[in-house]
This record gives structure tokens, C-alpha cells and sequence, in this order.
């Protein structure tokens, strides 16, 4: 295996490569490894370290920084702003989601298909796609001995109330709910391309330079031949290692956020003017339940399953435990009284709304950092307000002793007639606490150069030899956690890259 | 990140009022103020200049608030507290968007701790132990078993 650290590097590192991925998330890592196993010379930029699955440990302070961006501290600015995650290090995304492997719904596939004017993009054609990442990734249910009471009195509940509930499949091999998804896998269950796609794509001779910042594009008459970017000293933080990569054809799979932020300094996108713009990211709420009794939520795999009853509207249920510091910082309490209710941690049932997007927003640059704007539509607000109100009626329902409310004019409902209270208090959007993961469409596919950002293959219409491979190719929001959509769209890039001869 | 004293004992402050008050170790401050610092150096310099600005924001919520003459870092804690609670109940935005960075460094990092483990009877490390031997038994070819729900006895022991 070659993976390089900053330690390994020199003053001024030059490589070369037939294809560069800048990225080693759900995009980048896929495809590289189909480009590496099809004979190509294949180096990933990584702007994270690489932490293998012995270093994980369920401490947030030592994970935030090592595995997210920003220690975790981004936001999306908007009417509500919108704290958001995203992996930062080797396997990106993929080390720190839940591992969902959820399809798109045929709808949704049809309607890009439409959008695009190509029905290999529908879901008939994309099933062998799916199957191929399905299979590399061991998407399958879990075994019963590894969901959680969190997740099961979720499923009692929603049986009792009529709602339909599925299990999630997922992204795992003999997962035995460690519930440290957000950590990093310590078991080395949970597939994530660190442990799954990366692995092959090392055994067929790929590098990996890790530590590096993407800067810039390499541009040389008009074609993409490189990248230019920087080493990150992990001690100082500092960028004091000037690190090239000349390729034939550069991959960029930053994610939704990262990728537009660094095509935009090129001033790329202009036939259409939608680089950047098509921001999508299925904001979330969460609803946290105190029961009289223990549950231990975080003894189980991290969401069992879903509550999917609703989602022709668009708005989908799950319970989602995270670590202690995590829950703490997201109750609306301070000092001793977020200490008085923390102590009842084990008996608290954390649960989270996903609306489906129905606007756009969009990202930019900011003072050298991307800026991601979005505020939710008077029609997503009114649909959280149903989410938590569903939500909260099933913890009722199942028991809870009160329910701690996403609104920061609005924390506890003690019993169910309180809920009615959420519609005389919750007026204006900017009271909801939102939180996303899921970051989509920024550079969006298509066929028509008038009206997206890459062609079918994701190569930029406006810079030959720069193609694009991760959520920010969606056209529309998928509705369902992206993980395998954005990897089927991986798929289909390293299918399509054509190299200059 | 480097910071100057008068930043630190901001930091100090505000950690102080935001995590409770007891447990509490010796370093238990010194402690969460470092996590921040770390936090800010995996910040792109202009956000971490921001977020500091946005302290030192809070540090005059007294004067800005009508409230009084010091800053945060002159009074009782207790009544820096008073001071904090309401902001993040503020019907401003704004405000309570300044309360998002302090809370989520300072709660984070103090329910990080092994003593705040202990005192909210959570124990992740001897649960984790346990479901790495459990998978390595079942690479190993042990058939799932009634003993390996997550939920047996002597994983829910914390």
C-alpha cells in the first residue's frame, strides 16, 4: 500500500499519474478503484489524514478534529442556519456516516432520467450500477442481535400508530452495533470505502497523498493537466509542503460544498452559471425523548430503521443516538441544568426529522472559505412542524416523560395536548434548530451545456480533462441518504472517463 | 490556535458558565478551553478569527444588552451564566447564533470527559471492547447467538 503522510513529503512534492481523484470519500474512492482495477494509474489527493480502524475510540474530542472538517464547526448560512457535518479524512463521508445504503425511489431516477434526456440514468438501466455497489459494500439488513431498544420501541411505535417502518440495509459485514458510526467503525464492520474500496484500489498499485489541501486546478491550454495544492503540517496546521500532481484527466469528489468552492476559483461553469447554484441538503430536526425507563440508545447500531409512512410528502423518521457531547450540545440548556437532564441520557430516545428539499440553495466564496447559503421554504417549515408533531406523538405514545422540542422559543412538551402548541408558537422558520449531513447538486449533470455544470460523463462542458464524481452531480435532491447514489454516479464516471491519447 | 491572555480568560469565562459547574477536575477548564483551541487551528484561519470576534462579542452581551457596564469576564459566574441563558433564548437570530460555537465546543468537550462519563453512567469503552471480541468471534465462524444481543445483561451493566 502507498499512502503517503505529510512526514513522507519533500519541500516541493511533484507526482504524476494517469488520473488524479481529489477525494477518498463515496465519490473519490469509487472512482479511483474502478479506474485502478481497470489498469490505470490511479493517485488520490486526500486533504485528511488516514486513521485506520485501530486508531477509532468513541472520544469526540479526539475524533472531531482528526475525522471532520473543521472540527465539526461548519454551518450553512440561511433563514434557519444549518450546522453540517462532512468527513474530513481517508474514506471522507464514509467513515463518519451511519452507512445507509438506500436507493434512490424510481421517481426520483425516472425524473433525472427526464431531466437529462438520458434514460441511462433510469432505473432500469442503473440497477446493475446499484447491484455493483451493493455487492462491493455488503449492503444488507443488519442481524437482529445488533438493533438497539432505541431503535425497536421506534418500530413498536410506529406499528402501533399504523406507520410503515423499514429496516435499514446497510453498508456493513457482521456489524455488531457498536453505535460509534460518528467515530469511526471500531470494529471494522461497517464498509466504508476505507475498508472497502480503497483497500483494492491500493492493491492495483493506486497512491494515496494524504495531508494535501487541492488548491487549484492545473491549467494548460484550456485542458486540465494537474492539480496544485499544499501539504498540511498536522502538528501546526500549517500548508508548508508545495505539493503538484500532473495527470491526464483530474477527478474532483470533494463533496457538494468543497467541490464548487474550488472550481469556482477557476471561474469555471459559465455556459450555464449553475456552478455552485442547485445546493441541496435534506435538512433534519431532531426530537429527543426522556422515558421513565433505561434504553441505553447508545448499545445498538445507530438507526435500526426508518419510518417511511411519510414519505410521499417527503419527510422521513429515524432515531439517530449520538455520543453524550454530541446530545449535550444540542439541548437548550446550560450548566447544571443541561447536567440534571443529561443524567437521564440513558433513558433518552434520540430521534431526527429529514424533509426532503423543495428550493435551492447555493455556495460560493467567502474570504478564502466557502460560503453555503440556504433557507427553508414556509412549505419544508410547515412539514417539520408535522415531522416533529408525528414524532413526538409516537414517543408519547410509547411512554415518554417529556419531549425535548427543536424550537429555541419552545423546548418541552411534559404530555401529547402540548403539541398543539407548536402550531400557535412556531410562526417564523427562524426558530427550528435544522441540522444536515447529507450535502447534493452543486454541480449538477445533464446534457444540455445552457442548463448544467458536467456532461453525462462529469466532465466540466467548460474544461476538458476535469470531471466531476460525488452528490454535487444530482440534478434533483434524492430523498434518501446519498450514499449509494453518489457511488452509482462514481460508477458511471469511471465508466465514461476518456483519456487523451 | 495562539491566543493572547486576555482571549484565553474570555475562553476561561465562558467555558466556566456554559458547562455545569460540578463535576469538575482541576483541569476541567484549563481542558475544555484547550479542545477549543485545537477545534480552531482545523478552521480555515478566517472562520476562527470570526468565531474568536464573536467571543469577544459575547464578552460585552452586559453593555450590548443594556444590562451593565462589565464584561462577562468581570463578573460572577453565576451571573455570567444569567447572562449566556438568555441569549441562547434570545428571539434574535443572530444572537443565538453567537451561542452555537461556546456551547457546541465547551458542552462537547466537557461530556468527553470520563468523570462526566461516570457521572451520566455511560461507559463506551467496555461496550466497544466487548462487540470487538463478539466480531471477531463471528469472523471466526460462531453462530449469532441469544448471549450477543446488544442489550445481554452484561453489556448493559455501565
Amino acid at each position: 500500500m502507498t499512502i503517503l503522510a505529510h512526514r513522507d513529503y519533500r519541500q516541493v512534492e511533484t507526482h504524476e499519474a494517469e488520473v488524479a481523484v481529489i477525494g477518498t470519500g463515496a465519490g473519490g474512492a469509487v472512482v479511483g478503484t474502478e479506474l485502478a482495477e481497470a489498469g490505470r494509474d490511479v493517485l488520490f489527493v486526500e486533504e485528511g489524514g488516514y486513521h485506520p480502524t485501530s486508531s477509532f475510540n468513541p472520544y469526540l474530542t479526539e475524533s472531531l478534529p482528526r475525522l471532520f472538517r473543521d472540527a465539526g464547526g461548519t454551518i450553512i448560512m440561511g433563514r434557519p442556519p444549518i450546522p453540517y457535518a462532512e468527513g474530513r479524512c481517508v474514506g471522507g463521508g464514509t467513515v463518519v456516516n451511519g452507512g445507509m445504503t438506500w436507493r434512490p425511489p424510481e421517481q426520483v431516477l425516472m425524473q433525472w432520467a427526464r431531466l437529462t434526456g438520458q434514460p441511462d440514468l433510469g432505473p432500469k438501466a442503473m440497477e446493475p450500477v446499484f447491484d455493483r455497489v451493493e455487492q462491493r459494500i455488503h449492503a444488507k439488513p443488519q442481524h437482529p442481535s445488533s438493533i438497539g431498544e432505541d431503535s425497536r420501541l421506534l418500530e413498536r411505535g410506529a406499528r402501533r400508530l399504523g406507520w410503515r417502518y423499514e429496516p435499514n440495509r446497510r453498508a456493513q459485514d457482521r456489524c455488531v452495533g457498536s453505535n460509534q458510526c460518528l467515530t469511526g467503525c471500531p470494529t471494522g464492520a461497517k464498509q466504508s470505502t476505507l475498508v472497502s474500496y480503497l483497500p483494492r484500489a491500493l492493491s492495483r498499485g493506486a497512491r494515496c497523498l494524504t495531508e494535501v489541501r487541492a488548491n487549484r486546478l492545473w491549467i494548460e491550454n484550456g485542458r486540465c493537466v494537474g492539480v496544485l495544492g499544499s501539504g498540511i503540517n498536522p502538528r501546526t496546521r500549517e500548508e508548508d509542503v508545495e505539493v503538484r500532481v500532473r495527470a491526464k484527466a483530474v477527478v474532483v469528489a470533494c463533496g457538494a460544498i468543497q467541490t464548487p468552492f474550488l472550481l469556482l476559483r477557476h471561474r469555471l461553469g459559465r455556459p450555464s452559471r449553475q456552478l455552485g447554484k442547485n445546493f441541496l441538503c435534506h435538512p433534519n430536526t431532531k426530537v429527543l425523548a426522556i422515558y421513565p425507563h433505561d434504553i441505553y440508545a447508545w448499545q445498538g447500531v445507530s438507526q435500526g430503521g426508518q419510518i417511511r409512512e411519510f414519505r410521499d410528502e417527503g419527510i422521513l423518521m429515524a432515531e439517530n443516538a449520538v455520543p453524550p457531547g454530541t446530545a449535550a450540545a444540542q439541548i437548550p440548556f446550560l450548566g447544571d441544568e443541561a447536567l440534571e437532564l443529561m443524567k437521564r441520557y440513558n433513558a433518552m430516545a434520540m430521534t431526527g426529522v429529514l424533509v426532503e428539499d423543495s428550493h435551492a440553495g447555493s455556495v460560493s466564496r467567502c474570504l478564502g472559505a466557502p460560503l453555503a447559503k440556504y433557507s427553508i421554504t414556509p412549505y419544508d417549515h410547515e412539514r417539520f412542524l408535522r415531522g416533529v408533531r408525528y414524532l413526538a406523538t409516537l414517543h408519547f405514545e410509547m411512554g415518554a416523560e417529556k419531549v425535548i422540542l427543536p424550537f429555541s422559543n419552545f423546548h418541552v412538551a411534559n404530555d401529547v395536548d402540548d403539541l398543539a402548541e407548536i402550531e400557535r408558537t412556531q410562526r417564523s422558520r427562524s426558530t427550528i434548530e435544522l441540522f444536515t449531513v447529507h450535502m447534493m447538486g452543486t454541480c449538477r449533470m445533464g446534457s444540455d451545456p445552457r442548463d448544467s455544470v458536467v456532461n453525462m460523463s462529469g466532465e466540466l462542458w467548460d474544461l476538458p480533462g476535469c470531471y466531476v464524481a460525488d452528490a454535487s452531480l444530482f440534478p434533483t435532491a434524492v430523498g434518501v441518504n446519498p450514499q449509494v447514489t453518489i457511488m452509482a454516479m462514481a460508477t458511471l464516471v469511471a465508466q465514461r472517463l476518456r483519456l487523451p491519447n | 490556535m495562539e491566543v493572547g491572555a486576555r482571549m484565553r480568560r474570555i475562553l476561561l469565562t465562558l467555558a466556566d458558565s456554559i458547562i455545569p459547574e460540578s463535576p469538575r477536575t482541576p483541569d476541567t477548564l484549563e481542558e475544555v478551553t484547550r479542545h477549543a483551541l485545537v477545534s480552531l487551528r482545523y478552521m480555515p484561519r478566517s472562520s476562527a478569527r470570526m468565531f474568536l470576534w464573536g467571543m469577544r462579542l459575547l464578552n460585552w452581551a452586559p453593555l450590548w444588552r443594556l444590562r451593565g457596564l462589565r464584561p462577562l469576564t468581570a463578573l460572577p459566574a453565576a451571573v455570567a451564566r444569567r447572562h449566556l441563558v438568555a441569549l441562547t433564548q434570545s428571539r434574535w437570530l443572530p444572537i443565538r447564533l453567537l451561542m452555537y460555537g461556546p456551547v457546541g465546543l465547551f458542552m462537547s468537550s466537557y461530556f468527553d470527559q470520563d468523570f462526566a462519563h461516570r457521572e451520566i453512567k455511560y461507559a463506551p469503552v467496555p461496550f466497544v471492547a466487548d462487540r470487538i471480541e463478539l466480531r471477531r468471534r463471528w469472523i471466526e465462524g460462531h453462530e449469532p447467538g441469544s448471549d450477543d444481543e446488544v442489550h445481554h445483561p452484561a453489556a448493559l451493566a455501565p
